[in-house]
């Protein structure tokens, strides 16, 4: 193949359209490379949309998006085996349009973000998996597909190809991720009649709740289980480090965890008779800003997941990923119009439109997050047993007097943590989130 | 804490719900050198990590692949860092995985 494109773009996730998208509304001939059978076929997300990164790009998605539900409510859950403890937020503010947030289903989310990135003029290839990148010296100057006669080439190549970052990994761009910098996530997809959802949750027909869990489901694993809400849906997961799910003396598979999760006495009253209809796993890049490899050279620039660009602390991806593919390609955009080339030098821009954007300044804030986590177990199982078990102690009336109680849970906190360890950890978890 | 009862599952039962086009004859992940598996490596942690259950340890010390219900998910390539023992490549194009819903 002698054709030339300005920019190649390596996956169709959310960065990656969001790349393709606007380089080629801007005018520019675009390749878009998809190794799945369609758009969104190997993506994987829980999955929240925030609308603010989108309406970016498309400012007029909500016209004809494929939206499950918008988010009115968000739910806390400390759980330990057999209750929980939690904080509710809703507000009918989340209820009036524009609407912050919604629920999406990723397989087809992906597949209509992919028709507005053909729309505006990009052309893409499915089923076609990138195997290298094509060097000249040390310049990306194409890439290798597994198709006969499968060299294409381009002034940038844009790497949205996901959290294994396989291409910048051969390449030497960057090392391969380390176990304690990823998460690993496990959930399923439950249908069950709209109406059944609504009452269980007590919402409307377009409206939506999201339930964030941590607690002794994860066994000590720093983690979370998630529970959210689809039109006719309801998506249920768990997640922990990688690193943690290996060294777990218990030796506990992902699957079993989530069924563990699946059967917690407060959650499965709310997904009983749900018919499971696929079972998804997924790597999440939770390293965070120390994480960050370097993101750009010599004809290449790498955005998404494939970057690291999560922000677990808020459980953001796709925002982010949608925006850095945005600032990506405008940065490709501007150095094209400037004629300067596309070496390192000139695609600079692009970390720096990072580094002024929420993208770099949010990791940045969250940077020593990862590794508090990684250190401090206790906040994932005692403290939300220590909490779940106060409240049945203070609520359960048996004649024992309420000073007596206090004394008692003080106690049980005093004994797990000590009161140095008590004040330690909120010194610790206030420096990690200041 | 209390013992949790240990909780069976059967990870075929929710592969089943699944689609995958299998590129039959050509695993898009291998096991490099299987002796390492089976003389060298101390936890095998890929036989309970792995959310499909691709590896299975074989009681003889053994560790067997099947790459069938694979999830592409990387987690194996990734904890396998001591002996960095597994050869790591997505499907051939439109091969593996295919989410309905994902």
């Amino acid at each position: 193949m002698a054709e030339k494109f300005d920019a190649i773009v390596v996956g169709a996730g959310p960065s990656g359209n969001a790349a393709a998208y606007t380089m080629a509304k801007a005018g520019l001939k675009v390749l878009q490379i998809e190794r799945g059978e369609y758009p969104g076929s190997k993506n994987v997300q829980g999955a929240i949309l925030y609308s603010d990164a989108l309406e970016k790009i498309i400012p007029d998605f909500r016209e004809d998006a494929p939206l499950e539900r918008h988010i009115i409510e968000q739910r806390m859950w400390m759980l330990d085996d057999n209750s929980f403890v939690g904080t509710h937020f809703r507000s009918e503010d989340y209820n009036k349009p524009p609407y912050n947030r919604y629920t999406i289903i990723r397989a087809q989310f992906d597949k209509w973000f992919s028709s507005k990135v053909r729309e505006a003029g990009a052309l893409l290839i499915c089923e076609t998996t990138v195997e290298k990148l094509l060097m000249d010296g040390d310049t990306v100057v194409g890439v290798r597909c597994d198709r006969i006669g499968g060299d294409v080439f381009a002034d940038v190549v844009v790497l949205a190809d996901g959290v294994n970052s396989t291409l910048a990994r051969k390449a030497g761009f960057h090392p391969d991720i380390q176990a304690k910098d990823v998460a690993l996530a496990v959930k399923e997809i439950l249908f069950m009649p709209e109406e059944v959802i609504q009452s269980r949750f007590n919402i409307g027909e377009e409206s939506g709740v999201v339930i964030e869990m941590m607690g002794s489901v994860t066994e000590g694993m720093v983690g979370t289980g998630f529970l959210y809400t689809n039109k006719d849906s309801l998506t249920i997961g768990v997640g922990c480090m990688l690193s943690d799910f290996k060294s777990n003396p218990n030796r506990t598979s992902p699957y079993a965890l989530l069924e563990k999760l699946k059967r917690h006495p407060s959650i499965a009253p709310l997904i009983e008779g749900g018919e499971m209809k696929e079972y998804a796993a997924h790597l999440i890049p939770e390293g965070g800003f120390h994480a960050i490899p370097k993101v750009y050279g010599n004809g290449w620039m790498i955005v998404g997941d494939s970057g690291g660009f999560v922000n677990a602390a808020h459980r953001e991806g796709s925002n982010l990923a949608m925006t850095t593919g945005r600032l990506a390609a405008e940065t490709v955009i501007a150095a094209k119009g400037a004629g300067q080339g596309f070496a390192a030098k000139q695609l600079k821009a692009y970390k720096d439109a990072l580094d002024a954007s929420f993208v770099m300044k949010d990791l940045k804030k969250y940077r020593d997050l990862p590794e508090v986590l990684h250190t401090s177990p206790q906040f994932f199982t005692t403290y939300p047993n220590l909490v779940t078990g106060a409240m049945q102690k203070m609520f359960t009336v048996d004649g024992i007097d309420k000073k007596t109680k206090e004394r008692e849970v003080l106690g049980s906190f005093k004994s797990a943590r000590r009161l140095t360890g008590l004040v330690g950890d909120a010194f610790k978890l206030w420096r990690a989130v200041r | 804490m209390s013992a949790v009862p240990a909780i069976h599952v059967n990870v075929e039962d929710k592969l089943f719900q699944n689609r995958y086009k299998v590129d039959h004859g050509r695993p898009h992940i291998q096991i490099k050198k299987p002796e390492v598996c089976a003389n060298d490596c101390k936890d095998q942690s890929c036989t309970f990590v792995c959310p499909a259950s691709c590896y299975k340890a074989e009681g003889n010390g053994k560790v067997t692949l099947i790459t069938d219900g694979c999830l592409e998910c990387g987690s194996c390539r990734v904890i396998c860092t001591e002996h960095s023992n597994v050869a790591w490549e997505y499907p051939r194009g439109g091969h593996g995985i295919l989410f309905k819903f994902g």
